[in-house]
């Protein structure tokens, strides 16, 4: 038995971080200690984080002072000095006039990065600040005990497909007096928590970000401090998202192709879509040279305002993009994620100091997040991604007036997108074909473990084929599910832990759940 | 029992990022690599908490030798099995190659023996059979070498009551070995699950003491540390692109197709062949080493090995250009007919080591025998199979004669090295592949009396016995007593013909282009068998992920990332796409041969020759092509 834990961080991304430096620094203020662990399922900090990344740094002058003079993350921010926004359309590109770009799009003042890389930085100012951080330990099941939140469950290991192995494992539980749900997009238990305790008035709502980080051993052609955010080619009208372009430096970009997981077409390969927008000859252009050495996948949660659920209960409190902190009007979330995590930690500090025998009050994160104004922006983005359900024509404009919509638009979730019998039937656009997209994600899971993602009734997949062509062969970034012509064969060893399969299939007949921890993606500059 | 493990922090080369690469030297940027535990060390401490738990005292120490980050994999352990740490760490210790760490450990070893476990020698040593970034299985047995005990190679498994038996793999089946004193030194091969980190002992795990052990504090010579203390030293580093560039020639005709394979096949690796290296000039220069050249002649049943002779060709070819002898050493019970058959490959000299003790293969016995005839005879060059047997022998002789060795080299040849007021002539430079196949190495020996090398199986060719020739075969006295044994092994299983997919000269494998698994079944097997008759080598069929998870076979026959990696001359890869996670299990390969009806497939990149066909209509025809010409 190891010594007890005051708070039980879950997920080492940017928010579960921020939440755990800023305790620390509360205690230190109030000469209080207590301790704080964070656990995070990837292998090492920050290879299950993905963003773009367009950054606004202000927030991280108050968690970390100083940042700014740490020379070896410097290496790795890039102010940004060009912001244009284009319109695709078949082989042309038009530039759309600022003064046409909402404000919310504007990315002046922000500085790209690597979310891979920034989780790294806060998990060594966090392990400094004297924070307990494991990676490689996926946490499965929330505990809950008299409507209480004591803990979580982490999985157990040392299965097989043919049962226990030697070195079997067992469920371990680890409890808490305060546990802070920091499980990003999708997250299993503030999912978990959302059932039990209460969801939000619109259903959560996702897209996809594909994403590539291209290196250019001679001259780089889309140059640097540079950012560009596309719209049109290749997402059909009726599909949710864009393009991106992200200068890294001198010699790295980042390019990524969004798009709105509510789409109706069964056959939308959204890796092929990513390779299409590459082929596109204006972006084509830019990358010219280039050459591709990092891969990888995530969702986005972008149902906003209405799509939030309970975010603080007895016992626990959920921030980031596992309560879904992303504001669609900016196409940001990084920052919500870190000041909700400054917002609950300072909740918990108040209530550890206030707090008489085991039980920790939580009050005041609704009006932290009021006051560092996550939840303004929030309340003013409500109707934004709602306003693009009925595609990009009619949502455009809509969504330049979506705060002055009285009443709240509401959204199906994704799987109910899908259409029967709604085809694509897009050309291969040719490129970086899906198993060598795979590889450069880096992701790895055990062979012989048991699929972590289930398909519920392996019946309905036999109907699936007809009605939406086994999307889930399309839609998976990873690959990981196959039609045999009679099933779907799994190789769970490619996910890439991104969560579409967990809101996109058309009949929710896929359940997945995090495996053995520090399995999956290995991004170091996503 | 007590129990001390000998662990290593190692890159990952599993996880390599494209960035890592540096194109332009064709070398990996090593620090872009993540550090991890090395995999087999896992095994190494399954098997420490098996022992742990037998006795009832069970001290465990773990012991890693390496820069202060290397803390890291030692609450790894901590976090597996509960003991205690030790980090040997030193700047002394930097460059050290395996002899120059296994002398830093041995003193480590030491003072673990004497502070900690109160001079009692009632304990185990256990390793991991090899690391997977240097991959030379030497260190291990030149730690047992030089403290003068037993080594236990290819341990899989263990028996505690009422004695403490070892299970290891052997050439021929699976053996017990009982070792007769301790302490003794078990290297592990996969033999068991590795044990899990619960997040409770990671927690009490973090906090745990690590003791920090520096060069001084353990004793340690300084000239024996580090690169001053090393027997060898990198010479080049550089891709293995380089030394293989994979032009595909496609062919249409499947006997064609059989004919140049046999004929690539039987004319050995490039690079090995005589045109690679026999044109070496002294001009009148004064070579760095004189003396003779060994090879190590390893008997397999009533005659020799063909490594042997693959080397003794070699080793003649070499010493020709010097002017010098080739002498072949044979340690056995009785002769035979080896020595002419070891004078018909080309030695010059057969030294016969005859003694009752010689029959089995005894890794101490074997050792003192040859190590004295090579102090005494002072050969400039001695070389070995890497056989499993090599593998094991060689290091402890070189260690014994303080001597280099470089371990499965795949190229050597006589050269010169400059640099600063370093001058040598004519000295053997060893390549071999490192970094798990991803780069290769040629490295030389220094401050050595002899250069000493292990060498892959079938790199070289045979030499076509010459029965005219003449050599000289002499009977040196061997001085062995029981005292000089220190194992007692009892076969419990045989396997003649079980070989493990990595170690057949030929391998046959099987993707998702294959509709069934009775398909699978149907051609690679055939195929295997007629390319094995042939060609007279042993052969395997193996399968991609994508196969594997079709059910066509299991997860032991993948090759592949999350597979195994494997290195055969011949390589055929049949209906499989050339995923990067497949290729990095074959890439090492000699020849490779692809077949699939996908023109555009990724692995015809990758291989020598290519078909484009159908499975149904191509496999069957290299079958009867390979039929037609045995």
């Amino acid at each position: 038995m190891t010594a007890p834990i005051d708070v039980l961080i879950v997920g080492g991304g940017p928010a579960g971080l921020a939440a755990a430096i800023r305790l620390k620094q509360q205690l230190a203020a109030s000469s209080g200690d207590a301790s704080v662990v964070v656990l995070d399922k990837a292998p090492r900090p920050g290879y299950h984080n993905l963003s773009g990344a367009s950054f606004e740094p202000a927030c991280l002058d108050e968690l970390v002072p100083g940042w700014r003079d740490d020379r070896r993350f410097m290496e790795h921010v890039s102010p940004v000095e060009r912001d244009d926004m284009y319109f695709l359309l078949g082989r042309r590109a038009f530039r759309i006039p600022d003064r046409v770009v909402p404000g919310g799009m504007h990315h002046g003042g922000d500085v790209t990065i690597s979310l891979s890389r920034l989780t790294g930085f806060l998990a060594a100012r966090a392990e400094a600040a004297g924070v307990e951080l494991y990676n490689g330990y996926s946490a499965r099941t929330l505990l809950v005990e008299d409507d209480r939140v004591v803990g979580v469950g982490l999985g157990e290991m040392g299965l097989s497909t043919h049962g226990d192995k030697s070195n079997h494992r067992p469920v371990e539980e680890i409890r808490a007096r305060v546990t802070i749900l920091a499980d990003g997009t999708r997250g299993v238990l503030s999912e978990q928590l959302r059932d039990r305790f209460g969801a939000g008035a619109n259903p959560q709502v996702y897209s996809l970000g594909i994403k590539a980080v291209v290196a250019f051993p001679g001259e780089n052609p889309f140059g640097t401090n540079r950012v560009m955010h596309t719209l049109g080619y290749p997402n059909p009208a009726s599909v949710f998202g864009g393009g991106f372009l992200y200068s890294m430096g001198e010699k790295l970009v980042a390019v990524g192709l969004i798009m709105g997981l509510d789409w109706k077409y069964g056959d939308l390969n959204p890796q092929r879509e990513f390779e299409r927008y590459r082929s596109h000859p204006f972006i084509a252009g830019l990358l010219k040279g280039s050459v591709t050495i990092a891969t990888g996948a995530r969702t986005i949660p972008e149902g906003g305002y209405h799509a939030l659920g309970k975010i603080v209960v007895p016992g626990a409190l959920v921030v980031g993009d596992g309560a879904g902190f992303v504001n669609m009007e900016k196409i940001k979330g990084i920052h919500y994620g870190i000041l909700s995590g400054m917002a609950a930690a300072e909740t918990v500090a108040e209530g550890l100091s206030a707090a008489d025998g085991d039980g920790v009050l939580l009050t005041g994160y609704a009006k932290r997040l009021e006051e560092r104004g996550v939840l303004p922006a929030m309340r003013h983005a409500r109707n934004y991604r709602q306003s693009f359900r009925w595609g990009l024509y009619a949502g455009a404009p809509l969504s330049l007036v979506q705060s002055k919509i009285p009443r709240r638009l509401g959204m199906e979730p994704d799987f109910k997108g899908t259409k029967r019998g709604a085809r694509l039937n897009r050309e291969d656009p040719g490129g970086m074909d899906g198993a060598t997209f795979v590889s450069l994600t880096g992701s790895l899971h055990r062979e012989d473990e048991p699929a972590h993602m289930t398909i519920l009734d392996p019946a309905a997949c036999v109907t699936c084929e007809a009605d939406y062509a086994n999307s889930c062969t399309a839609f998976c970034p990873g690959q990981v599910y196959r039609w045999d012509g009679s099933k779907i064969v799994l190789s769970a060893s490619n996910c890439l832990h991104c969560m579409t399969c967990a809101v996109k299939c058309p009949l929710e007949n896929i359940r997945w759940l995090p495996p053995e921890g520090g399995e999956g993606p290995r991004f170091k500059q996503m | 029992m007590d129990c001390i493990v000998l662990v290593k922090q190692v890159p990952d080369v599993s996880n390599i990022p494209e960035d890592a690469w540096d194109r332009e030297k064709g070398t990996l940027r090593r620090a872009m690599l993540d550090n991890i535990l090395n995999p087999l060390d896992l095994h190494a401490l399954t098997f420490a908490d098996r022992l742990r738990r037998a006795g009832e005292t069970g001290r465990v120490v773990f012991l890693t030798m390496g820069p202060p980050q290397a803390r890291e994999v030692l609450v790894d352990c901590l976090s597996r099995v509960s003991g205690e740490a030790i980090l040997l760490t030193d700047k002394d210790f930097a460059g050290a190659d395996t002899g120059a760490t296994a002398y830093s450990l041995a003193c480590a070893i030491r003072r673990i023996e004497h502070e900690m476990f109160d001079d009692s020698r009632d304990y185990m040593i256990v390793s991991g059979m090899q690391s997977v970034d240097g991959d030379t299985a030497q260190v291990p047995p030149q730690i047992a070498e030089d403290l003068g005990i037993d080594h236990i190679a290819y341990a899989k498994g263990l028996q505690t009551e009422p004695d403490i038996v070892i299970r290891r793999i052997a050439s021929e089946g699976v053996e017990d070995v009982r070792p007769l004193r301790l302490p003794v030194l078990v290297t592990v091969t996969a033999c068991t699950d590795q044990l899990y980190r619960s997040f409770a002992q990671t927690r009490t795990a973090r906090t745990a003491p690590i003791h920090e052990w520096s060069a001084a504090s353990v004793g340690a010579d300084p000239t024996r540390t580090g690169l001053r203390g090393s027997w060898t030293q990198v010479y080049r580093l550089f891709s293995p692109s380089e030394d293989r560039p994979k032009t595909c020639e496609f062919i249409r005709n499947p006997s064609e197709l059989i004919g140049k394979v046999a004929a690539r096949y039987q004319s050995a690796a490039p690079g090995a062949g005589p045109e690679a290296d026999e044109t070496y000039e002294l001009d009148g220069r004064e070579p760095s080493y004189r003396g003779e050249f060994w090879v190590f002649a390893e008997r397999e049943g009533e005659g020799v090995r063909s490594v042997s002779l693959e080397l003794l060709g070699k080793a003649r070819r070499l010493a020709d250009n010097l002017g010098e002898q080739v002498g072949a050493v044979l340690p056995c019970d009785a002769a035979g007919d080896r020595p002419a058959q070891l004078i018909a490959a080309g030695a010059d000299v057969v030294y016969v080591l005859q003694h009752p003790m010689l029959g089995e293969f005894d890794p101490l016995a074997h050792k003192k025998a040859i190590a004295t005839l090579v102090a005494e005879k002072k050969p400039q060059v001695m070389l070995f199979g890497a056989s499993p047997l090599g593998r094991e022998l060689a290091p402890r002789v070189a260690y014994a004669c303080r001597s280099g060795l470089t371990a499965d080299c795949t190229r050597l040849e006589i050269g010169d090295f400059s640099k600063g007021t370093t001058n040598l002539t004519a000295i053997l430079k060893q390549t071999r592949p490192a970094l798990g196949g991803n780069v290769m190495a040629t490295i030389m020996t220094k401050d050595s009396p002899t250069q000493m090398a292990t060498v892959r199986p079938g790199v070289f060719k045979v030499p076509p016995p010459d029965p005219d020739r003449a050599g000289e075969v002499i009977h040196i006295p061997v001085d062995l007593d029981e005292g000089d044994r220190g194992l007692e092994a009892v076969p419990v299983e045989s396997f003649a013909t079980k070989v493990s997919i990595r170690d057949a000269e030929i391998v046959v494998a099987g993707g998702h282009g294959f509709r069934s698994r009775a398909d699978f079944d149907t051609y690679l097997g055939p195929l295997a068998a007629g390319l094995g008759g042939l060609l007279g080598a042993s052969t395997k069929v193996a399968a991609s992920r994508m196969a594997v998870e079709d059910g066509f076979t299991t997860h032991d026959y993948q090759v592949g990332q999350t597979g195994q990696t494997v290195q055969p001359r011949l390589y055929v890869a049949i209906g499989i796409s050339g995923a990067v996670q497949h290729i990095t299990g074959m890439q090492g390969s000699e020849i490779v041969v692809a077949i699939n009806k996908d023109p555009k497939a990724r692995i015809f990149n990758y291989a020598d020759f290519g078909i484009i066909g159908d499975i149904e209509t191509v496999v069957p025809d290299l079958i009867r092509a390979t039929e037609g010409r045995a």
